[in-house]
C-alpha cells in the first residue's frame, strides 16, 4: 500500500515538472536545427570543393572532415568554449557555442555524406553538361546536386538522429535543453527513475518523428529510377 | 582562313595518354550539311577524336576550326564553343532527374539564358521532330532505349548546332531499337544537318553518309565514299575490319 502511495506522490512531484522538462525540447530541437543547418551550409561547399576542387583544396577538406570526425563530442566542446573561441577574442553564451560546434562537426559528416552521394552520379551526366555548353558551376548546380541531394537524403536522415542524440552532451555547457532540465529536477526530487525515463521517451519520440518528416520529404522528391522504386 | 562552306576543319591532331599515342596526325573537313561517318576497330581512337574535337580533352597538337574560328587557342571560350557542337552519347546521358522536355529545355535555358516558356516551345517541337512529343513528361527510367537516344538527339538539335557528333549512338541498343534511332539520324542527313558520326552501321553509312574515313592505329587510313571503301577496301586494315562486320551480319541474318 506504501509503496503505491510512494508512486503516486512521485507522479505528482514529476507532473509539476513535466512543463519544466519540455521547454527543452525546444532548446534540444533548436541546437539541432542550428547544428544541422550549419553542417549543411559547411558540409555541402566542402563535398563539392573535394570531388571537383584542386588538389589543395581536397587535402584541406579531408582534413577538417577527419578532425572533426575523430575528436569526440565532449572534448570539442570544452576545446571551443573554454578555449578557441575566448583565445580568439569571443566570449559565446553556452547554446551559440554548442549550436557552433554541433555544426562544424556535422559540416565534416554531412561533407562525407555529399560527397558519397554526388560520386555515386555516373560521370556521363557531367560531361553531358559540359557538352551542351554549361559551366563547370552550372554542371555542379543543375544536374549535379539536384540528383545527389535526392540520393543523399537516407543518409542525411541518419545524421539528424545522432545529431540529435548528441545534442544531450550540450549539457556539460549548462545548455538549457531536456537532459540539462531533466538533471535538475532530479536533483530538485532525488528521484531519478522517472524524469530520465521522461526524456529518453523525448528522444524516441523527436528521433521518430524527425525521421518520418525527412521520409515524407524524401517521397515527395522521388523520380522515378533515381531514387526509390520505379 | 578556311571557307564558308567549311564548318569544321581539324589540322594534323595528335593526343597522347601517357606513353600510348591514341591520335597520330589527324587530318580533315566538314562541309556545311555534309554527314561524315568515321569507323575503325575499337582502340584505334575515333572516340578520342570526338572528344578531342569538342575539347573535352585537350589535343597535344594540332588544330580545329569551327566555323572559321580556331578553337584551340587557349583565349577561346570553350563553353560559347561546345555550344555549337551537338554531342550524342553512346550511353545517352540523359540526365535523370529530368523529364525527357526539360532535358531538352535545359540548355536553351541554362546555357542560352531563353525563357521557360520559349525554351520548351522548341524542345517539344524538338521532340516531335524525333517522334517523342507524347512522351514529353515522362522520365528517363520511363522510356526504352530508342527513346532515351532520340531524346538525346532532341537534346543536341535544341541548341542548334554548327555540327552534332554521334559517337556510335547505336551500340549500346537492343537491335530492336536500332532502327528507329537511325531512321532520326537519317531524316535529319537529309535534312542536311552537319554531322560527324562514329559508327559500325553500314547500311546508314552507305545510305546517307557522304564521306567515310577509316581509322586505323591512330590515323586514317583510307578515305572515301562509303559504298566504294565498304565495297571495295584498299587498305589490307579496312579489308579485315569489314569482312569481319560482313561476316557478324551474316550470322545474325541467318
Amino acid at each position: 500500500m506504501s509503496y503505491i502511495v510512494e508512486i503516486s506522490k512521485l507522479m505528482v512531484t514529476v507532473w509539476d515538472y513535466l512543463p519544466y522538462i519540455l521547454e527543452g525540447v525546444l532548446w534540444t530541437l533548436g541546437l539541432v536545427a542550428g547544428g544541422l543547418g550549419i553542417g549543411f551550409i559547411i558540409g555541402l561547399p566542402l563535398a563539392i570543393a573535394q570531388v571537383y576542387g584542386h588538389r589543395f583544396l581536397k587535402i584541406l577538406v579531408e582534413v577538417y572532415a577527419w578532425f572533426f570526425r575523430s575528436v569526440p563530442l565532449l572534448v570539442l566542446l570544452f576545446l571551443f568554449y573554454w578555449g578557441i573561441f575566448p583565445a580568439l577574442g569571443y566570449k559565446l553564451d553556452p547554446l551559440t557555442c554548442s549550436v557552433l560546434v554541433l555544426g562544424f562537426r556535422s559540416g565534416g559528416y554531412q561533407s562525407q555524406i555529399f560527397r558519397g552521394a554526388i560520386q555515386s552520379i555516373s560521370e556521363g551526366q557531367f560531361v553531358a553538361a559540359r557538352t551542351l555548353g554549361m559551366s563547370k558551376l552550372q554542371s555542379i548546380y543543375h544536374i549535379i546536386l539536384p540528383q545527389a541531394l535526392r540520393i543523399a537524403i537516407p543518409g542525411w536522415t541518419n545524421e539528424y538522429a545522432i545529431i540529435l542524440k548528441d545534442s544531450a552532451i550540450c549539457f556539460v555547457l549548462g545548455v538549457m535543453e531536456i537532459l540539462t532540465r531533466t538533471r535538475y529536477v532530479v536533483m530538485a526530487t532525488l528521484e531519478p527513475l522517472l524524469p530520465y525515463f521522461i526524456a529518453g521517451g523525448l528522444f524516441i519520440v523527436l528521433t521518430y518523428g524527425g525521421t518520418k518528416i525527412v521520409n515524407i520529404i524524401y517521397e515527395k522528391a522521388k523520380i522515378p529510377g533515381l531514387i526509390g522504386r520505379m | 582562313m578556311p571557307d564558308d562552306d567549311i564548318v569544321l576543319k581539324v589540322e594534323d591532331l595528335y593526343k597522347s595518354y601517357g606513353k600510348i599515342a591514341v591520335l597520330k596526325g589527324i587530318s580533315f573537313e566538314v562541309r556545311r550539311g555534309e554527314t561524315k561517318i568515321i569507323c575503325g576497330p575499337s582502340g584505334s581512337g575515333k572516340s578520342t577524336l570526338l572528344r578531342c574535337l569538342n575539347l573535352l580533352t585537350r589535343p597535344d597538337k594540332g588544330r580545329i576550326w569551327l566555323e572559321g574560328e580556331d578553337i584551340t587557342n587557349r583565349n577561346v571560350d570553350i563553353n560559347k564553343v561546345r555550344q555549337k557542337i551537338g554531342f550524342v552519347f553512346q550511353e545517352f546521358n540523359l540526365f535523370n532527374h529530368l523529364t525527357a522536355l526539360k532535358n531538352v529545355s535545359i540548355g536553351l535555358e541554362v546555357v542560352k539564358k531563353m525563357k521557360k516558356e520559349e525554351a520548351h516551345r522548341i524542345a517539344l517541337e524538338m521532340l516531335k521532330k524525333v517522334g517523342l512529343s507524347e512522351h514529353a513528361h515522362k522520365y528517363p527510367a520511363e522510356l526504352s532505349g530508342g527513346q532515351k537516344q532520340r531524346v538525346a538527339i532532341a537534346r543536341a538539335l535544341a541548341m542548334n548546332p554548327a555540327v552534332i557528333f554521334y559517337d556510335e549512338p547505336t551500340s549500346a541498343l537492343d537491335p530492336q531499337l536500332i532502327g528507329e534511332v537511325l531512321e532520326v539520324m537519317k531524316a535529319l542527313a537529309r535534312e542536311k544537318v552537319t554531322s560527324v558520326v562514329v559508327t559500325h552501321e553500314m547500311g546508314f553509312a552507305q545510305t546517307v553518309g557522304d564521306e567515310l574515313l577509316f581509322m586505323c592505329d591512330g590515323k586514317i587510313v583510307e578515305r572515301g565514299p562509303p559504298m566504294e571503301i565498304i565495297r571495295k577496301p584498299k587498305c589490307e586494315e579496312t579489308k579485315k575490319f569489314f569482312q569481319r562486320i560482313h561476316e557478324l551480319y551474316a550470322r545474325e541474318t541467318r
